[in-house]
This record gives structure tokens, C-alpha cells and sequence, in this order.
């Protein structure tokens, strides 16, 4: 007993510390956007104000951020399941497969991660302007349902690395196609693997902003990422205020699909599948 | 399970699909119609000089895409004074496209590799020169003789600001000002009275003494690049950046260095320290109206007149936020009215004469400017300035009387537009300055390393 | 016809055949979104070029002048530093809590979220200011020292000994995505081995060192290749933080690659050190993998 309360008083305590930067980031938001700066050592506003989510949410000209809300969610969905499945397929192909080239994709895979992402801006956009697709979406979207983010195939593929391959072998003594084989045995048992990748993806395409600012046009069609950053004028004011409640709500749907997703990666369907 | 998955799968990638048919659709009507009205002003480019009736036909008729940097308030007037526009020239629609500054320019260089720029864009006088010199923007003068862009309210000396060899290549549309920030209620309290025009010597001799007294230092245009030693240059008769090479002699550099070096060896000014823990450049987080304690405070700031709101907003309840001129020992020679910000037209712009007739009405319609209330720095037009005054705050009224009354009657014409190069070049002030500071290299070794590294990066 | 059809199927199960299909989405979107921006960067590299106009091929004049660049070997030295210091440090650590919290209780999906959030909130705005305040002279760190009785007027983002650790503490604190990885993986290893080595008589100590770590070691051995090219390429956290700052003691490779590449428009001198870097974190992987043998698990389960 005494021992589960020393575990509960340490965990919070660091947790508190994890937290902090967040609270810290609401409590701001709270705050009279002028005091942010001069009060910001000190974490309870003297008078909380919700004006900074008025001011925020009625967005830029005409767009609140209900409209980049809607998009944000509708990016990062729509790539995370293309990301999702398409990596766990090469990652099924790349692990439990012997293949001419394998090993030349592999090493391909690990290099397209290596060069910083900044060096490609220009060279992509010259190509998806080739495509004709500057302007839409399809940049911020098609390209994951082709794993090109070697991060979540091999992610997948060692965690398939680390099912026995007896279960395989006896499903294929039975008569499954390989195609049966991975809908039917490996993917319910990597939907652990699959559910992190899923975290880290909507996550990732969340926040990114660079990509929706070279390819997006119209302000209707902003992502959250881009429309924080507008708050700031580094030539003129900055309405921090305003920035930091539109922030606080931006981390709201990750945090909701952690806490919703989490409990999967624990209490997943697996344990019965896997004998030793 | 794995089924649904699978089918699911399918049925968004499908939609994906359709989605990207759609998109292409709509990507390749705007652009049939672009190039049905590039045909059409090619006609109209070639009939411009005889007859200027066809084209207000050309320019009344056109989709525009605007963009520019900047906040809030910014995007909210921007975007009402093109709706105004629309409504009165209904052929005319726009698509207003805004980015915070560091992304802008991102976007736009992006942009310009992919020959997609917008028709008018907000244009800084740092990157005026290289997006001359790539062949990118449209020579404004043919639209000024065939009366589309009216600039007869522009004072002569701020249009040329737009001038690049020769060619009109933007037109200004805010007037500003460098003016040094000081913390009026402070000095007061202490008996202390600022005069303009300060020379180097009598500035520190001020900044010495306000120290003494109050404890408060000087923050000195750190990591602000190249700006207060261009000024410094131009007081000396030097300026900085000539083609290919630094305009100013090593001895010359070293003068300004030595205020840093004098600065911290007495004590006066701010601790390199300090500035790592702010994002340099915004307002709110100058040592000027933000600090804990004297010691990492400054009484005052090296700044822009248009700066003012921002910077009397941000400051303590109470203090009152005066502007004076930075300080130079030729002031006539180093001081000069800067247009704060332009607008330009591409030539990737379909329709150049509509971006044209566009930013003529920007320029000279007091309605608009009425809407836009001189966010961008005092209009360019003397008489909308006039003509816009109730509109103005206080901060703005300061900042006019301070560009009428203390700027034009001592200065000089502003330095031709930064070369290719220069953007590294000021860097590397900023770290030679900081370097200085640190008390890692004196004012000499500062100064020599400028002028050797300097010309290097400025002659590939 | 229907031979053709069961000819069809057949070929598709061959195992050669079935992985590259398997794999087709890769191999299709490697050589469609991936290969050609590369090899467009990879030419750049070998160019004068400034964005604005086209670029002109000038040999390897930008792979030269990397070597008379104090800078560039500044930059290196810097990143080497912060991504063999903070890489293992954030591994542990994710290690430790994935442990801590891999037993379910009611409370620990809330400990979960709590430190999986700082990854949440990753590159904000938010996170730049605060991490300036909390180390500010007058900060909360330096208060809390006071508090402890350590008076400190020290100004930790200001001394060139002590700013890069600022950051390497921000990337440290990060620690939820390798932290999540852990936890999926601790979820792999059957129950069942630890019921039959409790019956055996095994301690808690021993079963983590004879079960739970061994079976571990290839998610570590993941982690570790991952987060150490992380490391490498490591952006954000000096970008919205320090900028370098002081005198160019925290300044990233990748940072510096950045502002030559848009900030300094050379562009094609960007694009080289791209490459460069390629090699390196290249060969440090290569490293890595070379001793795979000799620590990772490889037996399955």
C-alpha cells in the first residue's frame, strides 16, 4: 500500500513537470494578451479573461477557425489512414519476404530519411507543380498513401519482426494466400504498431505547417498550423493572447485520440494470439 | 476486421482519387482562362502606347492575387479594402493570400522557382534588389505614361525609392522613419532631457549618465543586422553596400564597433546575455518596455517611427514611449525617410495592367485608406495622409509629426536597395556585435574581419 | 480462361512476387514523390543557385568551399554533441517511464497522455517563449535554485558552456514517441514467459534482465537508429529557441544549412551540405548496424 503511494506521489510529481509547459500555455490564454510577457513567471492569471478565444476564433478576414479546424482534421485523417495502411503493407512485404531488391529498398527507405526535409521544399514543389497539383491538397495527402515516410514502415516492420513465424507458416500448411495471411493473422496482431504509427501520423500532419504554406492558396483552405503562426507580426504587434488560445485548442484532438487510442496499445487484442 | 480495414482503405483511397480529379479540374479551368486573358493583355501590351481606351477594358475584367505579410488587424482591413474594390469594379476579384513574414518570403521565393508569383505582392526594401535582378518584377513606368497607375501624390524622393536602374519597380505605400524609442517618462522623472539630432559622442555621454542615474542601459540595435551601420556608414559619407563590395574603409567600420566596446566596458550597455532569452525584433519583448530590472532593461530603442503603437502598447501602464533620431555625427548625411513597405507587380501576373490600376487606387482612393487607417505607415500620398488624419491615433499623429518635422528637414536620400549578399553580410555584424560584446574580439579585430569576410561574400 | 485466372493467383503467391507487391507502394512512391525531388537537390548541390534564378552548374565549387567554412565544422561539432548527448539520455528515460506505466491501472492512461503531451505541443510558439522564460536570469530555474537555498544570477541561455544544454534538456523531455514505441513493444512479449519464470522462482530484477530487456533490444536497436538520425537533422528545437545563439555555440547543422539555403540565398551551398550530411548520418547508421550482432535479440519470441 505504502509502496503504491510513493509510485502515485513520483509519477505525479514528474508529471506535473511534463505538464507544466502546457498549463502554462492555457493559463497564458487566460491572461489579458498586454500581461502575457510581464506576468509570465507566474502561472494563475490575477483575472481571467476569455476575450483572447473571442479575438482568436473570429480568425482572418471572414475565415474563424472553425473553417481551419475543419481542414486540419480533414488533412491529417485522411493522410494518417493513407500512411497507416499502405506502411504496414511494404512493411509485411519488406520483413516476411524474400525478393530481389529488398535490401536495395531498404536502404533506400533509410536514406530518403536521412536528408533534411528543409532541402527538399523547392525541389518538390517544382515537381508537384508538374503534377499540376500546387494549389489542392493532393500534396498534402496522396503521398502518404505510398509510404513515402520510411519512419512508419520500419516501425511496423520490426514489430512484425517480432512475431513468431510459426504462425505464418502453419496458416500457410492450411491453404491461406499470403493476401489472407496478412488481413487475417498479422494485421490484427501489429494493430499495436499500427495504432502508434496512427498517433505519431495525425500528429505529424497536424503540426506540419511548411507544406500547407506552399501549397495552399486560399486562406479558406488554411490548416491550424498555418493560422497560429499568423498571429504574429514580428514587424508590427503580435496578438500572443489570441495565439495561445487558438494553440491551447489546436492540442486538444491529439490529446483526445492519445487518450482515446492509448488504452489499444495496452489492453489490445493480442495477448491470446501469440503463444511461446 | 482485416476486411473492413481493407474496404475502408479502398473506399478513401477512391475518394482520394476523385478528390484529385476534381482539384485538377478546377486547377486547369483557372488556367484556361488565364491563358485567355494572358492573350488578351498581350494584345493590350502592344496597344498600350496608342490607345488606352481598350485597356481599361482588359484591366477591369481579371482575377488578382494579392499577398503580403503581417497580423492580424492587417489581413482584416486588407481584405475589406479588396471586397470595396470588387464591389465598385465588379469584374475585378481577388484572392488575398497572407503569411507571417518569415514564411512569406518562403513562400514567395518558392514561388518564383515555379514561375507561380502573384499578381501583386507586398514588397520589403531588403529584398527589392534581388527580385529586380532575377527578372521578376514588371517596370511600372509604361503603366504611369499611360495614366493606369497615378503617382502625382508621391513626393518625388519616396518614389524613387522604388527605383532600380532605372526602372519603377515598386511603389511605396507607407512612409517611415529609423527613430530611436525612449522610455519619456523615466527620463523625465530623472530630470533628463533628450535632444534630436544627437551626435555618437553626446548619445553615449547620455547613456553614461542615464545609467549612473537610474540604473537602466542601452540596448543598441542588437541583432538587427546591418541597420544602425548603414546609418553609421552614411554619416561618415560611406555607404555600406556598393555593387559587389563594402562601400566603407576598415577605419570607418571600427567607429561603430567602438560604441559596443566603449558600451561595455562602462557598463552602460545591455548584457549580450539578456537578448538570448527574447525573441529579437518583436516589440513586446525589447528590452525598452519588457525586463524584470534596470539591469536587463534599456531606457531606450533602436526602432521605426511606424513602431510606435506596437511599442507604446506593449509598454508598462504609465510610461510614456517618445521618439527622437538615432544618433549620428552628420545627421543630415545619415538620416532618410524610408518606405516602410511596397507593392509590386509580377511577371508572372496575367494581367499586369489590372495590378496596376489595383495598386493606383490603393495609392490615391481615401476611402480605402480610410479603411486601412495607415497600418502600413503613413500613406505615401501626401494628400490621402492629409485627408485620412481623423482616422488616425494618437501613435500615428506622433509618428507623422515626427516624419514632417523632424526627419525631412535633415536628411538625405536613402541608400540604393541592398545587394545580393548582403542578407549574410548582416549577419555577420550581428555576430561580430555580439562577439564584441562578449568582450571576444576588440573593436578592431571586429571591424577588420568585416571588412575582409564582408567583401568576400559580397564579391560571389 | 479459368486457368489463366488460377495461373494469375498462383503466380501472385510466390513469395518473390508477393512481396513486391507487398511492397508496391513504396517502390511506387519512391521513384513518384521521392526519388525525383532528390536527385533535383542532389543537382542544386553541384550549382550556383539562388531560388530566384535558375540554377548555373559550377562543379564542385560548393563541396569546396565547405572545407575553408569554420562555420560548417562549428555546426558539426555542435550537432555531434547534442545528438550523442541527448539521444541516450532520452532513451532511457523513455525506457524507465514505458516501465513504469506499461501496468494498467485506472490512472494510467492519464499518466500516459501527461507524458506523451510535451511531444504534443512539440515546436509551438508557446514552447519557444517558455523555454526562454523558465532559463531566463530571472526565471522560474533560477528561482527554484534560490528556493534550494543556491542563489543563481546565471544566465543559462547566455554562456556558451551551458545554452546547448538548455536544448539538449527540451529534446530530452520529448521523450513521449519513444516512449509510446516502448510500451507497444513491452505489450509483445507474452505473459506467459513471465508466469512460467515467477513459478521458476525468478525475482522482478531478474526477469527484467532474462526476459523484458532481451526481448526488447530490437525496439531498442529501432529507437536508437531512428532517434539518432533524429538527432542528426535536429531543427526545431535551436531554430525557435536559441537561433545559434550565443556566438554560434548552439547553431544546428541543419539550421545553418537553412538559412544559407533561404536566408543567405545560396541556395546550391544549402543543398551540399544536405548531402554532406546524408554521408555522415549515412555512416553513423552503418555503425550502428554494424553492431547489431553483437546486442540485438534476434530470435523472436
Amino acid at each position: 500500500m505504502a509502496g503504491r503511494i510513493i509510485y502515485h506521489v513520483i509519477v505525479c510529481g514528474i508529471g506535473l513537470i511534463m505538464i507544466y509547459p502546457l498549463l502554462w500555455m492555457v493559463m497564458s490564454s487566460l491572461k489579458d494578451t498586454k500581461t502575457i510577457f510581464t506576468t509570465a513567471n507566474q502561472l494563475i492569471p490575477e483575472q481571467i479573461t476569455f476575450q483572447n478565444y473571442i479575438n482568436g476564433w473570429r480568425g482572418f478576414g471572414k475565415v474563424t477557425f472553425g473553417t481551419f479546424f475543419m481542414n486540419s482534421l480533414f488533412i491529417s485523417i485522411i493522410a494518417t489512414i493513407g500512411t497507416v495502411i499502405s506502411s504496414a503493407l511494404v512493411a509485411y512485404g519488406m520483413a516476411r519476404f524474400k525478393f530481389k531488391g529488398r535490401k536495395f529498398l531498404f536502404v533506400s527507405m533509410l536514406a530518403t530519411m536521412m536528408l533534411p526535409a528543409q532541402v527538399l521544399m523547392i525541389p518538390q514543389y517544382l515537381w508537384y507543380q508538374k503534377l499540376g497539383w500546387v494549389g489542392s491538397y493532393l500534396p498534402l495527402i496522396v503521398p502518404y498513401y505510398f509510404a513515402v515516410q520510411g519512419f512508419f514502415v520500419y516501425l511496423i516492420m520490426n514489430f512484425i519482426n517480432g512475431l513468431p513465424v510459426e504462425l505464418d507458416e502453419a496458416a500457410k500448411i492450411d491453404g491461406c494466400s499470403y493476401y489472407r495471411i496478412f488481413t487475417k493473422i498479422i494485421m490484427p496482431l501489429i494493430a499495436p504498431a499500427m495504432i502508434t504509427g496512427g498517433i505519431f501520423s495525425f500528429m505529424w500532419r497536424w503540426d506540419d505547417f511548411l507544406s500547407a504554406l506552399l501549397y495552399v492558396n486560399e486562406s479558406m483552405r488554411y490548416p491550424v498550423s498555418l493560422a497560429l503562426k499568423l498571429f504574429s507580426d514580428p514587424g508590427s504587434s503580435s496578438d500572443y493572447g489570441a495565439m495561445f488560445a487558438m494553440a491551447s485548442l489546436s492540442v486538444l484532438p491529439a490529446v483526445l485520440i492519445f487518450i482515446f487510442l492509448q488504452k489499444y496499445l495496452v489492453e489490445g487484442i493480442s495477448t491470446s494470439g501469440l503463444k511461446g | 476486421m482485416g476486411k473492413r480495414i481493407i474496404s475502408l482503405s479502398l473506399a478513401v483511397f477512391l475518394t482520394v482519387m476523385l478528390l484529385a480529379g476534381c482539384a485538377n479540374k478546377g486547377t486547369s479551368t483557372t488556367s484556361d482562362t488565364g491563358a485567355g486573358s494572358k492573350t488578351e493583355t498581350k494584345t493590350e501590351t502592344k496597344t498600350e502606347v496608342t490607345s488606352s481606351a481598350d485597356q481599361t477594358n482588359a484591366a477591369d475584367n481579371a482575377g488578382l492575387t494579392v499577398s503580403w505579410w503581417g497580423n492580424q488587424t492587417r489581413n482584416e482591413r486588407t481584405q475589406q479594402v479588396l471586397d470595396l474594390y470588387t464591389q465598385n469594379n465588379p469584374g475585378v476579384t481577388f484572392d488575398g493570400q497572407f503569411a507571417e513574414w518569415a514564411d512569406y518570403w518562403n513562400k514567395l521565393s518558392t514561388a518564383s522557382a515555379g514561375h507561380t508569383l502573384p499578381d501583386v505582392v507586398q514588397m520589403d526594401y531588403k529584398y527589392l534588389e534581388q527580385y529586380v535582378s532575377n527578372n521578376l518584377l514588371v517596370d511600372l513606368i509604361p503603366y504611369i505614361d499611360n495614366g493606369t497607375l497615378d503617382v502625382t501624390g508621391i513626393d518625388e524622393n519616396i518614389l524613387n525609392s522604388g527605383k532600380v536602374n532605372g526602372g519603377l519597380y515598386a511603389i511605396p505605400i507607407g512612409v517611415n522613419a529609423p527613430a530611436l524609442m525612449y522610455n519619456k517618462t523615466l527620463l523625465d522623472q530623472n530630470g533628463i532631457t533628450v535632444k534630436d539630432n544627437l551626435s555618437l559622442d553626446e548619445f553615449m555621454a547620455l547613456c553614461k549618465e542615464i545609467y549612473e542615474k537610474t540604473g537602466y542601459k542601452t540596448g543598441a540595435a542588437y541583432g538587427d543586422g546591418d541597420i544602425f551601420i548603414e546609418y553609421t556608414m552614411r554619416s561618415l559619407g560611406s555607404i555600406l553596400y556598393e555593387k559587389g563590395k563594402l562601400g566603407a574603409t576598415q577605419e570607418q567600420l571600427q567607429k561603430f564597433f567602438e560604441v559596443y566596446e566603449k558600451g561595455i566596458s562602462e557598463g552602460w550597455m545591455c548584457d549580450p546575455s539578456i537578448y538570448t532569452e527574447r525573441t529579437i525584433g518583436t516589440p513586446e519583448q525589447m528590452p525598452l518596455v519588457y525586463g524584470s530590472s534596470p539591469a536587463t532593461m534599456s531606457w531606450c530603442a533602436f526602432s521605426y517611427s511606424n513602431a510606435l503603437a506596437s511599442l507604446q502598447n506593449a509598454a508598462p501602464e504609465g510610461t510614456e514611449i517618445a521618439m527622437t533620431t538615432w544618433p549620428a555625427d552628420d545627421q543630415k548625411a545619415a538620416n532618410y525617410l524610408k518606405p516602410g513597405m511596397f507593392f509590386s507587380v509580377t511577371v508572372d501576373s496575367k494581367n499586369p495592367e489590372a495590378a496596376a490600376k489595383f495598386i493606383s487606387y490603393w495609392t490615391n482612393d481615401v476611402d480605402a485608406n480610410k479603411i486601412l487607417k495607415g497600418e502600413r505607415g503613413v500613406p505615401a500620398s501626401a494628400k490621402v495622409a492629409e485627408a485620412i488624419k481623423d482616422q488616425m491615433d494618437q501613435n500615428q499623429l506622433k509618428a507623422v509629426a515626427y516624419i514632417n518635422n523632424v526627419v525631412t528637414p535633415t536628411s538625405s536620400v536613402i541608400n540604393p536597395p541592398a545587394p545580393e549578399g548582403s542578407a549574410e553580410v548582416s549577419k555577420l555584424v550581428d555576430q561580430l556585435v555580439e562577439m564584441v560584446c562578449y568582450k571576444q574580439i576588440t573593436a578592431e579585430d571586429a571591424a577588420a574581419q568585416l571588412f575582409q569576410k564582408g567583401n568576400e561574400m559580397l564579391a560571389d | 480462361m479459368r486457368n489463366n485466372k488460377f495461373n494469375l493467383i498462383h503466380f501472385l503467391n510466390r513469395e518473390s512476387i508477393a512481396g513486391l507487391v507487398f511492397s508496391l507502394p513504396f517502390i511506387i512512391g519512391f521513384f513518384m514523390f521521392l526519388l525525383v525531388p532528390m536527385g533535383i537537390s542532389l543537382y542544386y548541390s553541384f550549382c550556383d543557385y539562388n531560388i530566384l534564378s535558375p540554377p548555373v552548374f559550377a562543379g564542385l565549387k560548393n563541396y569546396i568551399k565547405m572545407f575553408q567554412d569554420e562555420t560548417f565544422y562549428k555546426t558539426i561539432g555542435v550537432t555531434l554533441y547534442f545528438a550523442l548527448v541527448s539521444v541516450p539520455l532520452r532513451l532511457v528515460f523513455a525506457l524507465i517511464v514505458a516501465l513504469i506505466l506499461f501496468k494498467t491501472t485506472k490512472a494510467t492512461g492519464l499518466y500516459r497522455a501527461a507524458y506523451y503531451l510535451p511531444s504534443i505541443i512539440g515546436g509551438s510558439v508557446a514552447v519557444s517563449i517558455l523555454w526562454k522564460r523558465m532559463f531566463a536570469i530571472d526565471g522560474v530555474i533560477n528561482k527554484l535554485l534560490g528556493a534550494m537555498g543556491l542563489p543563481s544570477e546565471f544566465s543559462w541561455l547566455g554562456d556558451t558552456r551551458t545554452a546547448i544544454w538548455t536544448l539538449i534538456i527540451l529534446a530530452v523531455w520529448q521523450f513521449g514517441s519513444s516512449m509510446l514505441i516502448f510500451l507497444s513493444s513491452l505489450k509483445q512479449i507474452p505473459s506467459t514467459l513471465y508466469e512460467a519464470s515467477t513459478v521458476d522462482g525468478a525475482g522482478k530484477v531478474k526477469q527484467f534482465f532474462h526476459i523484458t530487456l532481451p526481448l526488447l533490444t530490437p525496439t531498442i536497436f529501432f529507437n536508437l537508429v531512428m532517434q539518432m538520425i533524429n538527432g542528426f537533422l535536429a531543427f526545431t528545437q535551436c531554430y525557435i529557441i536559441t537561433q545559434g545563439k550565443p556566438m554560434n555555440s548552439t547553431l544546428f547543422y541543419t539550421v545553418y544549412m537553412y538559412q544559407q539555403s533561404f536566408e543567405y540565398s545560396n541556395t546550391g551551398y544549402g543543398a551540399a551540405l544536405a548531402w554532406v550530411m546524408l554521408g555522415i548520418v549515412g555512416l553513423m547508421t552503418l555503425l550502428i548496424f554494424g553492431t547489431k550482432k553483437f546486442w540485438v535479440y534476434e530470435g523472436g519470441v
